[in-house]
C-alpha cells in the first residue's frame, strides 16, 4: 500500500525523473541507476512495454469485500498498488447468489494491492491471448 | 461468466466476474493479474508506470480504496438495506409482546429526534435520521400503524427542512446534506382501537408517552409549514404551534420517568446522558453504514449523535428562535429590519432558524415578499414621494443597489464567520456603487432636463441616494468590526487599534445619518412652511437627534478605550503589541485590510492611527473624560427610547462599561506609576463588544 511515508519516498525519487514517457522503456528509470543494473532494464523492458500499453485502458478490479472497480488504469506501482481514473464502483446487494448491483462513480481511486483480489483488462481475444503468455 | 483468477499473492483465488458489469464490444475481460505481479517484481523501489499526464499531486489524493477513514462504500454489515431487512435488522412488527413493541417504538421514536436536532447541527442526513431502515423502506411499516405515521412525518419534516435550507441557500456554511424524497406530507389517521399493549396497567403511560411525541411532530410540521406561507401570512398561526411543540416538548421529558421505570424496558439506563432514547435502550432498526454511500464520495465522517436530553434542548431553543421570527412585526423600514436581524442574531440561532428568517425576509426578490426594494429604498433614504413613479427605478444601477440591499439581507441572516466573511467582501460593492450611482445620476438628469421634474428635485434625489448608500457602508463596517469581537479576532494588544478602528468608522457613520436626517426633516419641513425658515433659524431650532446621539455615546466609548490602552502603552508600556512574528503595522493591516483597500473611511492608514494614540496621556484623559460623556448621554436617551427594550438594554450596557472604565481610568491614573503586582486587564462582563477594565492586585 502507497502509504504516507512511501509516497513521499515516491515523490522525492520521481523529482528528479524525466516523464516515463520520455524514457525508452517505458518505466522511470531508478535515479543511481549504474551499469550492473542493465540485465534488469533489459528483463523490465517487454514486461514493463506490454504493462504500460494497458494504461488508460478500462480496468476491472475486485477487492476483499466483494465489490469491483472499472476505471481506467492510471498508474501502478512496484508495491502493486493501482490507481484508476474516473472509476466507478460495483456492489451486489447480497452477499451470496447473484443480485443485483449498485453503481456509484468515484473519480480517482487508489486500490492497495493486499485488498485486490481480482485484475482484469478491457481487451481483444487477440490482445488477451498475447497478454497471457508471459513469455517475451 | 466467471473465471478463474491469477495467481494473486502467492494463492489462486477464484473470481467470479459479475456478468452485470459488461466489457467492450467485441472484447472480453482478460485477467492480467500475474502479469502485473511479474511486472512489478521487476519494478525497483519507487517506481511507477504511468502515463505522460501523470501527476503526482492528483495521485496523492486518490481515494483510498478500503480506508475505513476514506471509503465510504466498505461493506460494513450488509451489503444492502435489503439484505439488512431479510437479516431481521428492522422487524415489523417490533416485537410479538405487544409491550415490548410500544416499548422498541417509543425508542426509535426519541432516537430519530436525537438525529434529526445531529443533522440540524451540521452533520449529514444520511448519517442521521436516514440511518433508521424503517424510514429508507416505509412501505414495509405500513402495518404498524404508530410507527407508520412516525415515519411518514418524520420524511416530511426533513422534505420541509431542506427545502427552507436550500432555499436560503445558507447551506453552502453548513455542510447540511440534502436529498431529494417524495414528499408525503399526509399524516395517517390513528385508526387503531385495540390496546397499545398488553398490561392494562400500563396503557396510560404509553397512550401519553406516545401521544405527545405523536402530537409534537405534527405541530412541527405545521410550524415549518405555515413559516413558509407567502408575505409572512401563517406567522400568527405558526406560533399557536410553536406554542403546543413546546407543551408536547415538556409532556414527553416528563414521560421519561415512566419510559425508563417499566419492566419492558429492562436496565439499560446507564450512562443516561449520553443515551438517545429516554428509555436509554438502544433503538431497533438504525444502521449508519448502510446509507453512508449515499453522502459519499467523500470521505466518512465520524459522527456522535446527540443524546436524547440534549436534543429535546435543542428542539426548545429552535422553537423559541422561530417564535422571535413570527412575533416579528415585518417592519417596513429597512432600518428596523436590520436592527431586528443585529438582535436576533444574539440569540445565535441555529441554521434552521436562520434559513426561516433569510426566507421570511426576502421574497420574489422583494422584503417580505411585499414591498419592492426600490420602495424600500426610497423610504430608507428618504427620497421626495415623486420618485415612485419615476423611471430612476430602471437605472441598471439603482437595480444594482437593489441587489446589493437584498444580499446584504441575505448575508446577516447567516452565521457570525460566514457573515464577517462576506461583509468584508460587499464593503467594496458598496463603494464601487456609491460611485457608479454618481455617475449615472448625472447621466440620467442630463437626458431628462427636460421633462417634467426641476433640477432641484433631481438633485435632491441624487443626493439622499448617495447620503444613504454611504450610511449604509459605514453601517457595513461597523458590523463587520464589531463582529470581530464575537468571533474572538482581536488580542487584547490590539484591542487599541481596533477601537479606534472603529471610532473612525463610528464617527462617519453618525455624521452621514445626521445629514441624512437633516435632508429629510428639511424635506418635511419645507412641505408644511413654504421657505419660511431661513437657514439660521433650523439651525438654532435644531436638536441633534437622538438616534445620532446614541451613536454618540458609541463614539465615546470608542475613543476613551482607545485612548486608554493608547495611554497604558505610551506610559506604563503595557498592552504593547510586541509579538515575535509580526508588527503593529503588520496587524493592521491584516485587521483592516479589507477596509482599507475599499478606503473606508477615505485617507485612514496606519500612520494616522499612530498619531491620533502616541500623544495618549492617562493625565489628559482623566481631565476629559470620555467615559463621563458616554454615561451622560446615555443617562439623558433614556426617555428618548422608553419603549424600545432592545435600545433601553443597550444604553444600561453602555452606562454601566461607561462608569466601570471612568472608575478604573481615575484609579490608574491616582495611582501614578504602576507597581508590578498591580494589573490591568479587559474583560466583556458588561457589553460584548465594549470592554470593561479591571485593575486588581494579584
Amino acid at each position: 500500500m502507497l502509504n504516507l511515508e512511501q509516497k513521499r519516498k515516491t515523490q522525492l525519487q520521481t523529482r528528479y525523473l524525466p516523464l516515463s514517457g520520455a524514457a525508452t522503456d517505458g518505466c522511470s528509470p531508478s535515479p543511481n541507476r549504474t551499469t550492473d543494473t542493465a540485465p534488469t532494464a533489459g528483463r523490465c523492458a517487454w514486461k514493463v512495454k506490454k504493462v504500460r500499453k494497458l494504461l488508460f485502458r478500462r480496468m476491472l478490479v475486485g477487492v476483499s469485500d466483494g465489490r469491483f472497480f472499472l476505471g481506467m488504469l492510471y498508474c501502478i506501482d512496484k508495491q502493486g498498488n493501482i490507481i484508476l481514473q474516473d472509476a466507478v464502483e460495483y456492489r451486489s446487494t447480497r452477499r451470496c447468489s447473484p443480485s443485483p448491483m449498485e453503481q456509484r462513480g468515484l473519480g480517482l481511486i487508489l486500490i492497495p494491492f493486499s485488498c485486490r483480489t481480482s485484475c482484469h483488462v478491457d481487451c481483444t481475444i487477440e490482445e488477451q491471448l498475447s497478454l497471457l503468455s508471459l513469455k517475451k | 461468466m466467471a473465471e478463474k483468477g491469477g495467481v494473486a499473492g502467492g494463492r489462486d483465488v477464484y473470481v467470479p466476474i459479475n456478468p452485470s458489469i459488461p466489457s467492450g464490444e467485441q472484447t472480453v475481460w482478460a485477467d492480467v493479474s500475474s502479469l502485473l505481479e511479474a511486472t512489478c517484481q521487476d519494478l525497483r523501489d519507487g517506481e511507477l508506470i504511468h502515463g505522460e499526464n501523470f501527476n503526482l499531486f492528483a495521485a496523492m489524493s486518490a481515494l483510498e480504496i478500503m480506508d475505513p477513514k476514506m471509503d465510504s462504500g466498505m461493506v460494513c454489515r450488509y451489503y444492502s438495506v435489503d439484505e439488512a431487512i431479510e437479516n431481521g435488522a428492522a422487524p415489523v412488527p417490533l416485537s410479538f409482546n405487544r409491550t415490548v413493541d410500544v416499548q422498541c417504538t417509543i425508542d426509535i421514536m426519541d432516537h430519530l429526534l436525537a438525529c434529526e436536532a445531529t443533522w440540524h447541527k451540521g452533520h449529514s442526513l444520511a448519517q442521521t435520521v436516514f440511518s433508521c431502515i424503517y424510514l429508507l423502506r416505509l412501505d414495509r411499516t405500513s402495518s404498524h400503524a404508530l410507527l407508520h405515521s412516525y415515519c411518514r412525518i418524520i420524511r416530511a419534516t426533513c422534505n420541509a427542512v431542506v427545502s427552507v435550507v436550500s432555499d436560503a441557500r445558507t447551506h453552502e456554511e453548513e455542510d447540511l446534506f440534502t436529498m431529494t424524497y417524495a414528499p408525503s406530507s399526509k399524516k395517517r389517521v390513528l385508526e387503531d382501537i385495540e390496546p397499545l399493549q398488553t398490561d392494562l396497567d400500563l396503557e396510560e403511560g404509553y397512550c401519553k408517552a406516545l401521544l405527545c411525541r405523536l402530537r409534537f411532530r405534527k405541530h412541527f410540521y405545521h410550524v415549518l409549514t405555515c413559516m413558509r406561507r407567502p408575505q409572512g401570512k401563517g406567522l400568527e398561526l405558526a406560533r399557536k404551534h410553536i406554542a403546543s411543540c413546546l407543551s408536547e416538548l415538556d409532556c414527553i421529558l416528563k414521560s421519561s420517568e415512566f419510559v425508563r421505570g417499566n419492566p419492558a424496558c429492562g436496565n439499560c439506563g446507564d450512562g443516561i446522558e449520553d443515551r438517545t432514547t429516554a428509555s436509554g435502550c438502544q433503538p431497533i432498526g438504525f444502521d449508519a453504514s448502510l446509507n453512508s454511500r449515499l453522502s459519499a464520495p467523500t470521505p466518512p465522517r465520524s459522527i456522535r449523535i446527540l443524546g436524547w436530553k440534549k436534543a429535546i434542548e435543542y428542539f426548545q431553543k429552535l422553537l423559541h428562535d422561530l417564535d422571535i421570527i413570527c412575533s416579528y412585526s415585518l417592519d417596513p423600514s429597512l432600518e428596523g429590519v436590520l436592527h431586528f436581524v443585529v438582535e436576533f442574531q444574539k440569540f445565535q440561532p441555529d441554521l434552521v432558524a436562520r434559513a426561516h428568517l433569510q426566507l421570511l425576509l426576502v421574497q420574489d426578490g422583494k422584503l417580505y415578499g411585499r414591498d419592492p426594494v426600490f420602495a424600500v429604498i426610497s423610504k430608507a433614504a428618504a427620497l421626495p414621494d415623486i420618485t415612485k413613479n419615476h423611471d430612476l427605478q430602471k437605472n441598471e444601477t439603482v437595480i444594482q443597489l437593489g441587489q446589493l440591499v437584498i444580499s446584504l439581507l441575505k448575508i446577516l441572516c447567516t452565521n457570525a464567520a460566514w457573515q464577517r466573511r462576506k461583509l468584508g467582501k460587499i464593503l467594496q460593492d458598496w463603494r464601487v456603487i456609491y460611485v457608479q450611482l454618481e455617475l449615472a445620476f448625472r447621466k440620467e438628469f442630463a437626458d431628462i432636463s427636460s421633462s417634467s421634474i426641476d433640477e432641484n428635485v433631481c438633485m435632491k434625489i441624487s443626493k439622499h441616494i448617495l447620503i444613504w448608500v454611504e450610511e449604509q457602508t459605514y453601517w457595513i463596517a461597523s458590523r463587520f468590526l464589531v463582529l470581530g469581537f464575537e468571533l474572538e479576532l482581536y488580542s487584547p494588544h490590539e484591542y487599541c487599534m481596533v477601537y479606534w478602528y472603529i471610532y473612525v468608522i463610528l464617527i462617519k457613520l453618525a455624521e452621514k445619518t445626521h445629514l441624512k436626517m437633516l435632508k429629510s426633516n428639511d424635506t418635511v419641513k419645507r412641505k408644511g412652511k413654504k421657505k419660511r425658515d431661513s437657514p439660521k433659524d433650523v439651525a438654532r431650532d435644531y436638536q441633534i437627534p437622538p438616534k445620532v446621539l446614541f451613536l454618540q455615546c458609541h463614539i465615546y466609548l470608542a475613543e476613551g478605550l482607545t485612548m486608554m490602552l493608547a495611554a497604558l502603552k505610551n506610559e506604563h508600556k503595557v498592552f504593547q503589541s510586541l509579538g515575535p512574528f509580526n508588527t503593529e503595522h503588520e496587524r493592521f493591516f491584516q485587521h483592516f485590510e479589507l477596509l482599507q483597500k475599499a478606503c473606508i473611511p477615505d485617507n485612514i492608514s496606519y500612520v494616522s492611527f499612530e498619531e491620533s494614540t502616541m500623544h495618549a496621556r492617562l493625565s489628559t484623559l482623566v481631565m476629559y473624560n470620555c467615559f463621563k460623556d458616554a454615561q451622560r448621554i446615555a443617562k439623558d436617551l433614556r426617555s428618548s427610547f422608553s419603549n424600545d427594550p432592545d435600545r433601553m438594554a443597550e444604553l444600561r450596557r453602555i452606562e454601566q462599561v461607561a462608569e466601570h472604565n471612568g472608575v478604573a481610568l481615575n484609579l490608574i491614573c491616582r495611582l501614578g506609576t504602576l507597581d508590578p503586582s498591580l494589573k490591568v486587564y479587559f474583560e466583556f462582563s458588561h457589553h460584548p463588544c465594549f470592554a470593561t477594565a479591571v485593575v486588581k492586585r494579584s
